[in-house]
């Protein structure tokens, strides 16, 4: 098989995985070919959207697992490929030193067993490193089931590891993916946890979900996170909006994957990550999942209305974190000016806060932006709807004008 | 209404010292251009001879710390029209305020400063990524990119790092000047002192060209497909030299 072909099917079977990011390693380079980026760089964007920063494979998409939801299940007959070693540190090191990619995203389907997989994508990591000593990038897959032996050798070569929960509950788990096991993918993280520093896995771990294809709620989904964060350190939990590639009478049949579900969970991900919020203050038993029609922080504001406005130029970091359209890098703005002189309504604006979310919420110096008798939760709520919703009837009124 | 104009050589440090001197001699600009500038009716021209001080840079990050003299530096390599008269009050300024300056967003020219410097950063983080490297016949990479900002010497000194083992060349095609890397440094070199050796690519260049477009393509999931998502992150301006999307435009 040519390796135009091989490339193009372990590409395909790759791209499933949610995780693009080449953040958060700062290991030293001496010599060789490459060095990591502490921010990351992205090198390209796909037709869909998402960053190509990583070259982003599987070793082989051959699997003796038989995962529902998963493309390359043993009983799909679809064309099957394998790497050999070489041809990955080639494809990697002619793209890399033409600046395509940030470094190797390695993955793989299950070959003869899990120990045998690990083994071969640490001969591949290891002839990367050490014969062509490329100082770049490398993400891999830790695959459940491997001996911790192995899971040492390979977390000593690359910056990042993780391994898929794949689904929120075990039940999940044992439905659809019935030959792999939690417990399995726990150790991996833990033993990642505890061993983590500079050298070995300078990057941490991550990990992802797949969203809608079990029933699970938004609630046991963030628990699930939220619980992950807490247990292992987990960088970050990637949500996967569940795309049908295979038909089976226990995976649902949608008509579209639930991009806005999946782009809600990414937002209460960043508000339990970056702006000290848990769980429980966003969903609880009676509204276990998020509002399609406005974002997780602006519907937790609507719900504790009592709590505002807040006045910016007085209230504390965790007060600014908590109003709609005040991020952490302008919070952090607001509160090392403020010191200097009393800000204004357009002083907010040239610091980066999304006045129109966040002038429901605020006083400047005592002002309400708006005539005082608008502050109640029917006309805000309305009006943050309509906002988030705005481009789409910015279109439909230029068509109507065009038509008459 | 302040018609003088001063002129400096067109390097940074010859800004810097032409501003300090301004300041110190409380000599208040109508405009500062650099001296390729061809002046209007009403500008009234001033030429100084100033003795060029290497050491004014130390002094500038001693009294308004690092972040402020990178921010300063960054204005200098942006196209906004006024940078330097933004600059000669942001320093007016940096003499009052020390290394609180940039704290006073409220002031027209830290708020002007923020901004641009920003932007610089930017581009030069967007090409760090969507730069592409050709391989020549005698193996040295080569690229071309058409910044905005002069951000050339921002991605050399990545460049540098990162492709230390290779030999590479990028080429500023609007501003005609190269950056060389000879695996030790690299160079800055005016388009007119520089030839090529060759400009054929190595036999393998098409190969590898093909599979990395192969990738592209592939690993785009067509049941996301999103064009509003990708022309956001990646604006079309950058599109003319990267292979994978050169074919859409």
């Amino acid at each position: 098989m040519e390796l135009q072909e091989k490339l193009k099917i372990l590409a395909d079977s790759a791209k499933y995985d949610a995780s693009c990011s080449s953040s958060g390693s700062n290991r030293k380079t001496k010599d060789g070919l490459g060095n990591v980026a502490l921010s990351g760089i992205c090198h390209s964007f796909s037709s869909d959207g998402r960053c190509i920063s990583l070259l982003k494979i599987l070793m082989t998409n051959c699997c003796i697992f038989d995962c529902k939801y998963c493309l390359n299940r043993k009983s799909n007959t679809i064309k099957r490929a394998i790497f050999t070693p070489e041809e990955v540190c080639e494809i990697t090191l002619n793209f890399y030193r033409r600046n395509y990619i940030e470094g190797l995203f390695l993955s793989s389907g299950i070959i003869k067993s899990p120990d045998y997989t690990m083994e071969l994508l640490i001969k591949t990591i290891t002839l990367l490193r050490k014969k062509y000593h490329f100082g770049g990038y490398i993400h891999a897959k830790a695959i459940p089931g491997a001996s911790e032996k192995l899971l040492r050798d390979l977390g000593l070569l690359v910056d990042r590891l993780s391994a898929n929960v794949e689904l929120p509950t075990s039940n999940g788990l044992k439905l659809l993916a019935p030959n792999k096991n939690e417990s399995n993918v726990t150790k991996i993280m833990r033993y990642v946890k505890t061993n983590q520093n500079r050298k070995y896995v300078p990057a941490g771990q991550s990990t992802q979900m797949i969203i809608g294809a079990t029933k699970e709620s938004d609630l046991e989904i963030m628990e699930k996170s939220e619980n992950l964060y807490k247990s292992f350190l987990l960088k970050r939990v990637f949500y996967s909006a569940y795309i049908p590639v295979n038909k089976d009478n226990l995976l649902p049949t949608l008509e579209s994957p639930p991009l806005k579900r999946e782009n809600r969970l990414y937002q209460a991900d960043w508000l339990l990550r970056f702006y000290n919020f848990k769980v429980s203050d966003l969903l609880d038993e009676k509204n276990p999942n998020f509002n399609i029609l406005v974002d997780p922080k602006a519907d937790w504001a609507l719900r504790h209305l009592n709590e505002f406005p807040k006045e910016v130029n007085r209230c504390s970091y965790y007060d600014l974190l908590k109003i709609p359209g005040i991020g952490v890098k302008s919070a952090k703005r607001i509160l090392s000016s403020r010191k200097i002189f009393t800000l204004s309504f357009e002083d907010l604006k040239k610091m980066g806060v999304v006045l129109k979310r966040a002038k429901y919420f605020i006083t400047c110096n005592g002002k309400y932006f708006m005539s005082a008798n608008l502050f109640h939760k029917e006309f805000i709520e309305k009006n943050l709807v309509l906002e988030e919703t705005t481009p789409s009837i910015k279109t439909h009124e230029q068509l109507r004008l065009f038509n008459e | 209404m302040n018609n003088d104009c001063y002129l400096y050589e067109d390097t940074f440090l010859s800004l810097l010292n032409l501003i300090v001197y301004l300041i110190k001699n409380n000599i208040k600009p109508g405009n500062i251009k650099n001296c390729q500038y061809i002046p209007n009716l009403l500008d009234h021209v001033i030429s100084l001879k100033i003795e060029e001080d290497g050491n004014i840079i130390n002094q500038i990050i001693q009294y308004m710390g690092p972040y402020t003299f990178r921010s300063i530096y960054y204005v200098f390599l942006s196209t906004e029209e006024n940078k330097e008269l933004i600059l000669y009050y942001l320093i007016l300024n940096g003499m009052k305020y020390k290394e609180k300056v940039l704290y006073h967003r409220n002031l027209k020219c830290v708020e002007k400063t923020i901004k641009i410097a920003k932007a610089v950063l930017h581009e030069a983080h967007k090409y760090k990524g969507f730069t592409r490297f050709k391989e020549l016949e005698n193996h040295i990479l080569y690229a071309e990119i058409e910044p905005t900002n002069d951000i050339l010497i921002l991605i050399s000194h990545h460049f540098q790092k990162r492709l230390r083992t290779e030999y590479w060349i990028i080429k500023d095609v609007k501003r005609g000047i190269l950056s060389l890397y000879d695996k030790k440094k690299y160079y800055l070199i005016l388009e007119e002192n520089f030839t090529l050796e060759t400009t054929l690519l190595s036999q393998k260049e098409n190969e590898i060209e093909n599979l990395w477009k192969t990738f592209y393509k592939t690993i785009g999931i067509k049941e996301r497909k999103n064009e509003r998502c990708r022309r956001n992150f990646m604006p079309k301006k950058y599109w003319k030299y990267m292979l994978e999307v050169e074919s859409e435009l």
